[in-house]
């Protein structure tokens, strides 16, 4: 759903051209999600009939691109879709597999339109394989890589993601490969068919543990695993997420070493509990995190997570409040600084807020030149002035739903 | 063909695990990755799990992980003759990773935007926790304090709120944060093949984080909603049903049930009939989605006792050939057995210093042009220190 989205967006923001291509009569997923203004709704809710361009997760993942409609189940539209092509350097999908083959869109197909172009495929599981055909988005890649079974308290069912993390980081990896492509082809004008598998992407985030899996043998069933907030490596203690001043209101605070202890026993005023034998050394800590955590709670509650926070790292202490999306975007002085989020207008939305890039450049520029297109929007300028229709083709291909 | 990043030199100034990772990902596409360590080595090898339990620098896991096929160079930035080390080595090399905040940069002396001075051609790509720059800059962060003021945390946990949001496992924090260093260093290399000048690259983990929110951002952007986590299922504005359903092997496989599918639903009840598990959901009244979502709870009973009949694996690949996106939530352990990955020939042995051969995760792209780059172990403490040294003291001469 988001993965080609968002691993183009990437592009797009520094200046490539990017054409997203999409199907009037089956409205990409992001333009369906009631994610709109003034609505309070959980994107199972959608509207039967949605507005196309009302959505708000198509704008936050389809910026800075062009956007044309093709039904590629008439034969006029899939000529059109070639010489799309044709004209492109860069081919990218994220479809079921089979899907672009069924069109005869194999990478063969794509070198004889477009000589040395990049084709990027991206696609939960890879293009080949038994499973290449499983069906996937996010939390299954999360699933079946791993990732969310290695996350939860111990004993109990995983607590897992509460958002399609691998959508993002397969649109990521997916991003990187298409750049890590072109760079290759400025210098030896080869193309290449990218496979990027999320579930692969997956596995090679689980870390450490899984070579603990690979070379020790370690099971990760079982009544002590997953850890929930604390840290098995190294033993860092407190290591937890503790109550706060206010309704689901927490802290997360993190000490790995004695020099860190003394610290926070200093910032909370040296209590009499926190001098006793069992919490003086990392070790011992780590061995009494139950009793340790549960003074931790004891000393937080009721305190102003963000009044802590400064109050703790001022003291050198690992603190950090847990913040919502409303924090991040109104009050976070470090985003408000950087320049992470930024607005733009949106013809039917209005006036949005859009995710920045985490990176700040002495050259590189980000361009936002526009939110994301109607659909359809730009069926004009590439039909007419990239690939040659007159105005009057277009109108008769519209009428005739090829666009 | 030689893969992208074959001829690059990359110098890594690395304590942490998002500037370690990046600079794997760039020796995973054949870049030449000189890691800088102190005498005692970088705090990677402190930090377990250990092969065999057997605590020591040439046996930390967390470092094996994390720099396979680098080099390994001793020297000591806190002193004069180490940084100049530094400097040396960054005069004929591509790339400078460093992970040090303000604060420690200018304790060791080490100004970046005159290294970059100094070597126009460089790109120095800094990877820290809240970037060089703002307020923040020297606050100090582990994966858990990222994830937690980065946003990530606060839509992952329980359904039951009086347990604190749970940090995903594995490292995220760092890792968002090196998936956005290696997507600025392209666009940093990029740049100079055409204008021949390198720069500066700041990447922040905490904007990393904020940004690594999915619907999270939209649903604040849009209606102005904070979403509520709930387990193992997307934080959203208000509850959903449970998607984890237990199967008869005590696993679990994920499933969310969307009831305004009309496919889906179709779909659901045709594999439960097959297994004799429909009850009345055949029924024609629950063609209407009205009567289906009026009977939700007892829809969701029936799902439920429907997975605890059948093991995961085989809910998985039968819900899967039903059309299904299900998925089984593995452990670690069983993906060594995954017919899929073995079939794609994903894992890869590397032979690590003691001999043994270890099972690796494979790469993570495959390209046509390029072959993968055979998989090396990581470097023994201060293995390339006389070799890189020697190089460095024949071009100065």
């Amino acid at each position: 759903m988001g993965v080609g989205a968002c691993a183009t967006r990437l592009l797009a923001d520094f200046g490539a051209q990017v054409i997203r291509i999409e199907d009037r009569n089956r409205l990409d997923m992001p333009r369906r999600l009631p994610i709109y203004k003034g609505e309070a709704r959980t994107y199972g809710e959608e509207d039967a009939n949605p507005d196309p361009n009302k959505g708000g997760l198509f704008n936050n993942y389809n910026r800075n691109k062009l956007g044309v409609t093709i039904n590629m189940r008439d034969p006029r539209g899939r000529e059109l879709a070639d010489r799309l092509i044709a004209a492109s350097s860069v081919v990218t999908e994220n479809f079921a597999p089979g899907v672009m083959e069924r069109w005869g869109l194999t990478y063969e197909r794509l070198r004889a339109l477009s000589p040395e172009v990049i084709y990027g495929r991206m696609s939960g599981f890879g293009h080949t394989g038994p499973h290449a055909e499983h069906r996937s988005y996010g939390p299954v890649v999360q699933a079946v890589s791993g990732l969310s079974h290695i996350s939860g308290l111990p004993g109990e069912e995983p607590s897992g993601w509460g958002l399609s993390y691998m959508d993002n980081e397969a649109a990521f990896f997916n991003a990187a490969a298409l750049m890590m492509a072109i760079y290759s082809r400025n210098t030896t004008g080869k193309g290449s068919e990218i496979d990027v598998s999320a579930v692969e992407a997956g596995i090679n985030l689980l870390g450490p543990l899984l070579l603990d899996v690979s070379v020790n043998g370690r099971s990760t069933r079982g009544p002590d695993f997953p850890p929930g907030n604390r840290l098995e490596d190294p033993n860092a203690a407190p290591h937890g997420v503790y109550p706060c001043l206010g309704e689901d209101r927490w802290i997360a605070i993190a000490v790995f070493n004695d020099a860190e202890w003394l610290a926070l026993r200093t910032a909370m005023g040296e209590p009499a509990w926190a001098a006793e034998a069992r919490f003086a050394s990392q070790t011992a800590r780590y061995a009494n995190q139950d009793e340790l955590d549960s003074r931790m709670a004891g000393w937080t509650a009721g305190q102003d997570r963000f009044v802590l926070m400064h109050r703790l790292q001022a003291a050198g202490v690992r603190a950090g409040a847990v913040q919502t999306a409303e924090d991040l975007n109104e009050t976070d002085p470090q985003i408000a600084h950087r320049g992470t989020f930024f607005e733009m207008d949106h013809p039917v939305i209005g006036e949005a807020r859009f995710e920045g890039t985490p990176i700040r450049f002495s050259s590189v520029v980000q361009d936002n030149w526009r939110s994301a297109p109607l659909l359809g929007e730009d069926n004009g300028y590439v039909f007419q002035n990239l690939l040659g229709l007159t105005a009057d083709e277009v109108e008769t291909l519209t009428a005739e739903g090829v666009l | 063909m030689a893969p992208p990043y074959a001829g690059l030199r990359v110098i890594e100034l690395s304590d942490d695990p998002g500037g370690d990772h990046i600079g794997r990902l760039l020796a995973e596409m054949g870049a030449l990755v000189i890691k800088l360590e102190p005498p005692g080595g970088s705090p990677a090898r402190a930090v377990g799990p250990f092969a065999g339990g057997v605590v020591g620098p040439e046996t930390s896991l967390n470092f094996r992980f994390y720099n396979g096929d680098k080099q390994s160079v001793v020297a000591d930035v806190a002193t004069p003759a180490g940084l100049a080390v530094l400097h040396g080595l960054c005069a004929d090399a591509d790339i400078f990773i460093s992970t040090l905040q303000p604060a420690a940069l200018a304790a060791i002396g080490l100004d970046l935007e005159a290294l970059r001075a100094a070597n126009p051609w460089l790109i120095v790509l800094s990877v820290t926790a809240f970037g060089l720059t703002g307020p923040w800059a020297d606050y100090k962060s582990s994966d858990l304090v990222a994830l937690a003021a980065g946003g990530p945390l606060n839509s992952c946990g329980y359904d039951d709120h009086s347990i604190p949001p749970i940090r995903p496992g594995g490292n995220q924090g760092y890792h968002s944060a090196a998936s956005f260093a290696h997507i600025g260093l392209l666009l940093a290399l990029l740049e100079r093949q055409r204008s021949g000048v390198g720069q500066l690259v700041d990447v922040s983990m905490h904007e990393a984080c904020a940004v690594n929110i999915e619907l999270a951002n939209p649903y604040w952007f849009y209606p102005r909603i904070n979403v509520q986590r709930q387990t193992c299922r997307h934080a959203q504005p208000s509850p959903t049903q449970s998607a984890l359903f237990r199967s008869a092997d005590d696993r679990y496989v994920y499933f969310a049930l969307i009831l305004s599918d009309p496919k889906a639903w179709a779909s659901l009840v045709d594999w439960m009939e097959e297994k004799g598990m429909a009850a009345d959901l055949a029924d024609p009244a629950y063609a209407d989605l009205a009567y289906r979502q009026a009977q939700f709870p007892e829809i969701q009973s029936l799902v439920e006792c429907f997975f605890l009949i059948q093991t995961a694996e085989e809910a998985y690949h039968e819900g899967q050939a039903h059309g299904l996106p299900i998925g089984v939530l593995n452990a670690p352990e069983d993906l060594f057995e995954d017919e899929h990955l073995k079939a794609r020939g994903f894992w890869v042995e590397v032979e690590e210093a003691d001999g043994a051969r270890v099972k690796y995760p494979g790469p993570s792209y495959v390209f046509s042009a390029f072959a993968a780059v055979p998989r090396r172990r990581a470097p023994m403490l201060g293995e390339h220190t006389d070799e890189v040294l020697a190089r460095l003291s024949e071009a100065g001469s």
